[in-house]
């Protein structure tokens, strides 16, 4: 399916249609009144209201199901449309009324958009593809999206009620279900682009990259690597509220936690502390209930198999589904998932040199520790590369939150200074 | 005679109540020479607490320490010197590690007496010549999955007038082409002789929605045959069932239900399973099934849902007698109308993992890596 200029057409043919985007864009860009965030945030707004008065409740409920998201849950993320959440994201993003005030030589600053984006959306989350595109939006640029592998569909449709409720913005959204291996067809979208949003693994990062022109701007919103750091001094309470994290995400997000740190030196006070957490894990999971059968089989499998290998560097503790290993080395790495939690020593005075080198896989830190010593260690993880520094409920969303530490609506644009 | 040589000529592939003894015995052999062949092996029995003097009656199976295929991918054990294998072949995932296993010959001989012993069974042996459309890849010295050999194996069960493959090999790899076969398909249903179709079934299904698709349907003659094998897994991400399948297969090709016949096999458990008239893969005397808890790995009743375990006192070259898998399956014990009275394994492959979205790094790599 195609999105473009505000229709929808049946079909994967792009070529034709390929030919004369570039003179679309450019005839865009020549308009001398283009879009505004009102515009955008108006559409938004409408389309919000329609979804809370029920009206695509057609065809939300059966993607809801299919990926087991509560109504509820579903309410919350509509409401990041709603006209109060995005006024409050552009405040926030962009600085109240968006102005900027001269320099002091009488030097006029105004924000562009960055001109042309090109978005590659991953399919984790549904409606994803289309948010990034509205962030695009936001900020006046002409956004090429190329949808993910697997698209239900929901991105063309929130898309195309969008230019409904705002017509002016069909010359601003070109929709495109280009495969990933078409990168003959992709190149050219790179090359019209002045940015390249892309989302997802490192792969799909480092493919970016490599059809991306040397001029061309790449935003990347990569997967991401999240931990906790304990030390002696945390409560059994946040302990176990960080178990009951581990549950709900199932470790699956980029601010999931995957392991824990403790800051010691010491294997028995490891051996202890993870025992008490493989407690608490067992009781957490035993209050959330099991997770997904498949999952649990393939980790007890790989426990079992870890077992099998004898290695010398771990001890296990796994039981109904959840395991704890206590590990040797002071790597940050990836779990089996699913409830299955790493533990590792690291003291504080090796923070920096253990965890800087994961430079941009870095995300959250559940920090688990005293008032008093809060702010030191807030500060080595901030230094050490974390952009996030929560406690237990290490996946929070607020309003006006970075992403990956840093403002898409900023990235998305630059600054024209003009003299006199 | 050996026991397991006794077991892999009995008569009938489904006496499964009367080949108990005879399974135990065989796996007593089994497990024995393992032991004394691979250290490895004997030092995971000896870890685990077993000897194989613990395998004294038929419910003491479940007490061998079975080894994951996860196990096999990662290292490679031999039970007989290397230069006695007569055969290697490698598991055929796409990413991942694979598992290195390897045939000597007394293993290839209990695998050909099984492997006729079946067909002739199901009826897959004919002496009238057919077309075989093979879904698969063309043999190439190049290509040592088991896969690719087995599937050659299945076009001598008949002579063969043609070979025709949907993977071509040439000079700069393997080659998809689909529009060959189609027009292969179109001349042979004009033929006097029946067309055999083997393969991957994610390929047959895909070649058989795009002439759906471009409105070619063709009858092939009488005794034409469909048979799928190298597992169910490829499907789940087209979420299609066994049933569109079988419908699809008549509606394109005219090949009744009947004539579309499963395999099921894994280069760690090389035992074959052949899909009834119902459509349910039995348990043959070769080997025996046990589904464990997914938690506490423990056997689980008849019809309950675990990870499914596979014994086979089939191989001397590599101790594959008792594997686990990571894929959870059923046993069925009720009644199956093709008069079969051995239990019947469900497959349900890894059940959810499909859903799963992530955005943990290196996660859905993880997640997804097919490591069959």
């Amino acid at each position: 399916m195609i999105l473009l200029h505000g229709e929808v057409i049946e079909s994967n043919i792009e070529q034709k249609y390929l030919n004369g985007l570039y003179e679309d864009c450019i005839k865009t860009l020549s308009n001398a009144e283009p879009i505004t965030a009102e515009m955008v945030i108006s559409a938004c707004d409408a389309l919000y209201r329609k979804a809370m008065r029920g009206e695509y409740d057609e065809i939300v409920l059966p993607l809801l199901q299919l990926s087991d998201i509560s109504y509820e849950r579903f309410q919350t993320m509509a409401a990041l449309f709603s006209r109060e959440e995005l006024e409050y994201k552009c405040a926030v993003e962009l600085g109240e009324d968006c102005e900027m005030k001269p320099l002091k030589s009488g030097i006029h600053r105004k924000r562009y958009p960055l001109g042309i984006l090109f978005h590659i959306a991953a399919g984790n989350v549904d409606g994803l593809p289309a948010y990034s595109v509205i962030e695009g939006l936001l900020t006046g640029n002409i956004n090429i999206l190329k949808l993910p592998a697997g698209d239900n569909g929901l991105s063309i449709k929130l898309l195309s009620e969008l230019i409904r409720f705002e017509p002016a913005l069909k010359d601003y959204v070109y929709v495109f279900d280009v495969p990933s291996t078409e990168t003959e067809t992709l190149k050219k979208f790179a090359e019209i682009a002045d940015g390249i949003v892309v989302w997802g693994g490192d792969e799909a990062v480092a493919a970016a990259r490599s059809m991306a022109d040397v001029q061309t701007r790449i935003i990347a919103w990569g997967h991401k690597l999240s931990f906790a750091y304990v030390t002696e001094q945390a409560s059994e309470e946040d302990l176990y509220r960080l178990a009951l994290h581990i549950c709900e995400t199932n470790q699956v997000l980029c601010s999931s936690c995957q392991g824990i740190f403790v800051d010691t030196e010491d294997w028995t006070v490891l051996e202890s502390f993870g025992e008490q957490f493989f407690e608490l894990l067992k009781k957490a999971n035993a209050e959330k209930g099991k997770a997904d059968m498949g999952m649990r089989g393939r980790n007890t499998i790989r426990l079992y198999n870890d077992l099998l290998e004898n290695h010398q560097d771990r001890k296990i503790f796994s039981a109904e589904g959840v395991s704890v290993v206590i590990r040797q080395d002071s790597e940050l790495e990836l779990s089996y998932l699913f409830r299955n939690v790493w533990i590792k020593a690291l003291p504080r005075r090796k923070m920096i040199e253990t965890i800087k080198k994961h430079k941009n896989h870095l995300q959250t830190c559940g920090l688990l520790c005293g008032e008093a010593e809060r702010a030191e260690l807030a500060g080595l993880l901030a230094r050490a590369g974390i952009v996030r520094i929560t406690g237990s409920d290490m996946s929070r969303m607020v309003a006006g939150e970075a992403h990956d530490g840093t403002y898409p609506l900023w990235e998305y644009s630059r600054i024209v200074e003009l003299d006199g | 005679m050996s026991a397991a040589n006794k077991l892999f000529t009995w008569k009938k592939p489904y006496e499964l109540k009367k080949t108990d003894t005879l399974f135990l015995q065989a796996m007593q052999e089994n497990v024995r020479h393992h032991y004394e062949n691979s250290p490895d092996y004997a030092r995971i029995l000896d870890e685990k607490g077993f000897h194989p003097d613990d395998l004294r009656e038929y419910d003491d199976l479940r007490k061998i320490p079975f080894i994951p295929t996860l196990y096999f991918k990662r290292h490679t054990m031999f039970s007989v010197p290397e230069k006695r294998l007569l055969i290697k072949a490698t598991s055929s995932g796409t990413s991942g590690r694979r598992s290195l296993i390897g045939f000597n010959g007394s293993s290839l001989y209990r695998g050909l007496r099984m492997v006729l012993s079946l067909c002739k069974y199901h009826r897959l042996i004919s002496l009238k010549p057919v077309h075989y459309i093979i879904l698969g890849y063309e043999p190439a010295r190049s290509n040592p999955s088991a896969i690719t050999k087995t599937t050659f194996g299945q076009t001598l069960f008949a002579p063969a007038l043609s070979r025709d493959y949907a993977l071509k090999y040439t000079k700069e790899g393997y080659k998809l082409d689909l529009e060959d076969l189609k027009q292969k398909l179109i001349r042979f249903s004009q033929s006097k002789y029946p067309v055999r179709m083997t393969g991957f079934p994610a390929y047959t299904y895909f070649l058989l929605k795009q002439m759906k698709e471009e409105g070619i349907c063709v009858k092939l003659p009488k005794g034409s045959l469909m048979s799928l094998g190298g597992g169910w897994k490829q499907f789940y991400a087209e979420k299609i069932t066994k049933q569109d399948f079988y419908e699809l297969a008549e509606e394109v090709l005219g090949i009744d239900d009947q004539y579309t016949v499963e395999f099921f096999s894994a280069v760690e458990h090389p035992v074959l399973y052949v899909d009834c008239r119902c459509h349910h893969f039995h348990v043959p005397v070769y080997s025996r099934i046990i589904i464990r808890d997914v938690d506490s790995l423990e056997p689980v009743p008849a019809g309950q849902v675990g990870l499914i375990n596979l014994l086979t006192p089939m191989v001397d070259s590599v101790p594959l007698a008792s594997v686990m898998t990571d894929d959870l399956g059923i046993l069925h014990d009720e009644k199956c109308p093709c008069g079969v009275d051995s239990p019947w394994l469900e497959i349900l492959g890894r059940v959810g993992i499909k859903d799963i979205v992530t955005c943990a790094a290196g996660a859905q790599e993880m997640l997804s890596a097919k490591e069959r």
